[in-house]
């Protein structure tokens, strides 16, 4: 094309000859479409998936409570001494002024003449002078037949054993609710025979162990199986060094070793012994039976005044328990035989079930006789526990939800994916669940109650929950402006321009046109 | 991204920095006048924390051997905690871990925190859960709020409940409201925050106890807002914190003053101990720390005086005896005497070898100065960010506030002014 034009027709070097006002415009509107085109991209890719979650569900939940219908039947067929309509009124009306169960507000009990089908306790009254005794979901409540009290008296005396039955938490017992562990649907128990030192000479280097757990434990868990999921683990240690040096006591002619209380609060020597394998992530309870080497033997615990105490077992709140094992000195065998464990095992299962919270019976109340069944659970026990299993794990959905929402308020670069809206969902359907399961089924609203809670948690704990990191406004200023601020001046400049040139081409063209018009007048003229 | 941009944007000029006065303030108040307040908190068992384990999350945030002095700190922690009763499995130790392997290291496999080289903090017995390239601040974050992938082990979690005390121990370089992580990137005091109230909504801690030793350091704790956190940090705000000595053959410097001193009077504590948060607050002092250390204590519901070391450095706090002798097989159910007995009386005796750090400051060591090294505050002045960013190192004043909105708009001015001028052109 240069070739071709004429040398006397030389284009202005200032302008290029690919410059046309249509080129120019087209490369700025290009960059334009890029950004205008790019924009939802951005918008899209940077901005965090918020799922809305069924906030208003969520706070009328705080509302509602979780109440058991308990319906108990009086029978007084064997007693006879008194009109059975009346005594049913008299302690109706002292369960419903009694402070421990309308502190509980778990349930609401209602005492029946008949009999009726469904989860009826039963308290049958007899005449005779022997302890209250438990069977089942029966209580038998002997009454003196000398005695002449009052519709009155026998009515407060059994209303009185019945929420000591039925409501056994109450304030009182403090100390419970530290030792007892938070509700995890599994637990691993870790049962470790551990030698202080096995080279000492009165070491036991094998154990019964699978006859022990089945004689005292596995009933145990049996029982327990409708709320927890158990894993049993065991193990032998030869070498398990204290970290301190038990005390000596001198008691009559022989000289014996003491644990103060100190003691046993850092008698776990955390950082050489190994008492459970961390395969999982399940809440491990250990359980160790602890014997002594030959230099501290005998081990006993000492009370506050240093006097051994003929106890030799310890519970660690949360943790564990712990037996000591003084082993007679002639060395019998090197293998501890199941009836040599069973002293140790029934302990281990008090224990248990003390650190899972198994209410203990009232100390006037006795098992019946005939029904030990290995685990030592009535009925009675074990509704309670699960009704205040059901209870701490509904409260713990309620609040768990609620947090949910209210962080998922108060931090926006926090990320709501669906698997934690599909987690809430399936909480607030499991909390139905109770609500719905809790006239018929204790055990189905512990149950669904545990449900829901780890389904609250699981949304809790979502990976993806994990909030954007927080950069003050300054930051991103500093990142973005140079970025930006100098590729949107020249960017602006130019449509500025393109639109400025524009304006001014058109006013020309105008002034062009009228000159245009006035000439070609005039020439008429 | 977008959105939180584009609100930040409309925020900026209305966005008044005054946060910055009351947080160098507040530490420095603590200890005068809260003591009403202390005494309105005075409850019945008010003494006791009411808590049945303990946890330790140790970060070291820095890597690379000229931050041995880092390293050491946090391994000299993990060793005191571990010393008093914490299991390895309760602790979460964070740590680049490349120094006790450097070639560069004098004493392979050793990690020392004195000239003398008196104790190994290395042993033979470290577990480090987070190594290397792991110590980030997602890592971290997901430590405390538990937020974590199914498949991650047991030993990476923080796994507390209602009844746990934690104790928080953070160390590396840090700035104004900000902890740098491995030169790459930065946690702010505001995510740790939210982390803590995150936990706090779980119901994942009972009490915390958070120490951080970095330049700036109490800036890190002045956004907390969750309840039943003890916080202190190693220097005010615009204070470096400083190294306690070189060591020459192994070329840096071995451990930080803070540090140092705090490890100095953990040796003094045993498992039993009685010695209080007061007691360990009681040491410091500007002569030695060269920087001003703070405490807060406004969102910790118990007296100092009451809150025992041991209820954050050390293992079990109470043991129920059976008081009952071992029962018979059938008679199970009937004891019920169970006996809570916290431990409450002093037990003098020592049944660990206590350790030995000598005490550097006695034999006139001159790298007690502020020495140049490595610990000064990340940027160098003139700060960087200010050529960007409003007049946040101005402390907060009203006028120091309303030179950044204009400056803020006179920068957007310019830009406008650039692009008439560039339009105007010809």
């Amino acid at each position: 094309m240069d070739a071709a034009t004429p040398a006397t027709q030389a284009p202005d070097p200032a302008i290029l000859h690919t410059e046309s006002k249509k080129t120019r415009r087209l490369i700025i509107a290009s960059y334009w479409i890029v950004i205008l085109l790019a924009i939802p991209l951005w918008w899209s890719t940077t901005s965090i998936e918020r799922q809305s979650l069924p906030t208003a569900n969520v706070l009328a939940q705080q509302e509602r409570e979780l109440v058991f219908p308990v319906r108990v039947h009086l029978d007084t067929s064997r007693y006879g001494g008194v009109e059975n309509t009346i005594l049913v009124q008299e302690v109706q009306r002292q369960l419903d002024s009694n402070r421990d169960l309308s502190e509980a507000q778990e349930m609401r009990v209602q005492i029946l003449s008949e009999p009726s089908n469904g989860d009826t306790y039963q308290v049958s009254l007899s005449r005779g002078a022997r302890e209250p005794a438990v069977q089942g979901r029966q209580l038998s409540l002997d009454v003196q037949t000398d005695d002449q009290s009052s519709p009155t008296v026998l009515a407060m005396q059994l209303a009185d054993t019945i929420v000591t039955l039925l409501a056994p938490y109450t304030a009182a017992r403090g100390s419970q609710t530290e030792r007892v562990v938070k509700y995890a649907p599994r637990y691993r128990l870790a049962f470790t025979l551990l030698n202080e030192d096995s080279a000492s000479g009165n070491a036991a280097l094998t154990w019964d162990i699978r006859a022990s757990l089945s004689k005292h434990i596995a009933p145990l868990l049996e029982r327990l199986s409708v709320l927890h999921n158990f894993t049993v683990e065991s193990q032998v240690q030869y070498h398990a060094p204290l970290a301190f040096d038990p005390q000596i006591v001198y008691s009559q002619d022989r000289t014996e070793y003491g644990l103060t209380q100190e003691d046993l609060t850092v008698f776990v020597n955390s950082a050489e012994w190994t008492l459970s394998s961390s395969v999982s992530n399940d809440p491990v309870l250990h359980f160790v039976l602890f014997i002594p080497s030959q230099q501290h033997s005998p081990l006993h615990i000492l009370d506050e005044r240093g006097h051994s105490i003929a106890s030799t077992a310890f519970v660690l709140p949360q943790w564990g328990g712990i037996v000591i094992l003084n082993r007679p000195s002639p060395i019998v065998s090197r293998h501890l035989a199941a009836s040599v464990l069973d002293a140790a095992f029934v302990t281990f299962r008090y224990q248990l079930k003390a650190l899972l919270g198994v209410p203990a019976l009232p100390s006037h109340v006795h098992l019946a006789d005939a029904s030990f069944d290995g685990a030592g659970i009535t009925d009675w026990q074990l509704d309670a526990l699960l009704r205040r299993r059901a209870v701490e794990n509904v409260v713990g959905t309620q609040e768990t939800l609620q947090s949910i929402v209210r962080l998922v308020d108060q931090i926006e670069g926090m990320p709501v994916g669906l698997d934690v809206k599909s987690d809430v969902l399936g909480a607030l359907n499991a909390l139905e669940k109770v609500y719905a399961a809790a006239s018929a089924s204790s055990a189905r609203a512990a149950q669904s109650a545990g449900a829901a809670f780890s389904l609250a948690s699981r949304a809790f704990f979502n990976p993806g929950m994990l909030a954007l990191l927080y950069f003050p406004p300054e930051h991103k200023y500093a990142v973005y402006a140079p970025l930006f601020a100098s590729s949107a001046a020249p960017l602006l400049a130019a449509i500025l321009r393109e639109v400025l040139a524009w304006r001014r081409a058109r006013k020309a063209r105008n002034r062009g046109e009228h000159q245009a018009d006035t000439t070609g007048r005039q020439k008429v003229e | 991204m977008a959105s939180s941009l584009l609100a930040s944007w409309l925020r900026l000029y209305p966005t008044v920095q005054v946060f910055a006065t009351w947080t160098g303030i507040t530490c420095a108040q603590v200890n005068s006048q809260d003591i009403p307040a202390r005494q309105f908190f005075e409850r019945h068992g008010g003494s006791t924390s009411g808590h049945t384990n303990n946890w330790a999350v140790l970060v070291c945030a820095s890597r690379y051997w000229f931050n041995y002095r880092h390293m050491a700190n946090a391994l000299g922690m993990y060793r005191t905690v571990k010393r008093l009763g914490i299991p390895d499995s309760n602790i979460i130790l964070m740590l680049a871990d490349d120094v006790a392997c450097n070639p560069r290291n004098k004493v392979p496999g050793c990690v020392y925190a004195d000239q003398a080289r008196s104790l190994d903090l290395y042993g033979d017995n470290i577990e480090v859960d987070y190594r290397g390239y792991e110590v980030t601040v997602e890592n971290f974050l997901r430590v405390l709020t538990g937020r974590m992938d199914p498949s991650v082990p047991r030993s990476k979690r923080l796994l507390t409940d209602d009844r746990s005390n934690i104790f928080v121990y953070m160390t590396g370089h840090g700035g104004n409201e900000f902890l740098k992580f491995q030169d790459n990137e930065e946690i702010s005091a505001f995510d740790i925050a939210d982390a803590f109230e995150q936990m706090w909504q779980k119901k994942r801690y009972n009490e915390i106890f958070f120490m951080i030793d970095t330049c700036q350091a109490n800036t890190m704790y002045s956004k907390f807002y969750s309840p039943n956190i003890l916080a202190t940090g190693s220097s005010d705000i615009h204070e470096n914190s400083y190294s306690h000595e070189n060591d020459y053959d192994i070329g840096v410097a071995v451990i930080d003053k803070f540090t140092h001193y705090i490890l100095q009077f953990m040796e003094g504590i045993n498992k039993t101990s009685q010695a209080s948060m007061q007691d360990l607050f009681n040491i410091y002092d500007y002569k030695k720390f060269d920087s001003n250390a703070g405490v807060r204590s406004d969102l910790f519901g118990r007296p100092l005086t009451h809150a025992l070391v041991t209820d954050f450095f050390g293992g079990v706090a109470q043991a129920e005896v059976l008081k009952s002798s071992l029962p018979e097989v059938r008679a199970e159910a009937d004891f019920e005497s169970w006996d809570t007995s916290p431990s409450s009386a002093t037990h003098t005796d020592d049944y660990i070898v206590p350790l030995v750090l000598p005490d550097i400051t006695d034999t006139g060591n001159s790298s007690t100065e502020p020495v140049p090294d490595n610990n000064e505050s990340l940027f160098p002045e003139p700060h960087l960010m200010d050529l960007f960013v409003s007049a946040r190192a101005a402390p907060g004043s009203l006028r120091g506030a309303m030179a950044g909105t204009a400056r803020s708009w006179a920068s957007t001015l310019i830009v406008l002014a650039l692009v008439a001028w560039v339009c105007a052109k010809r």
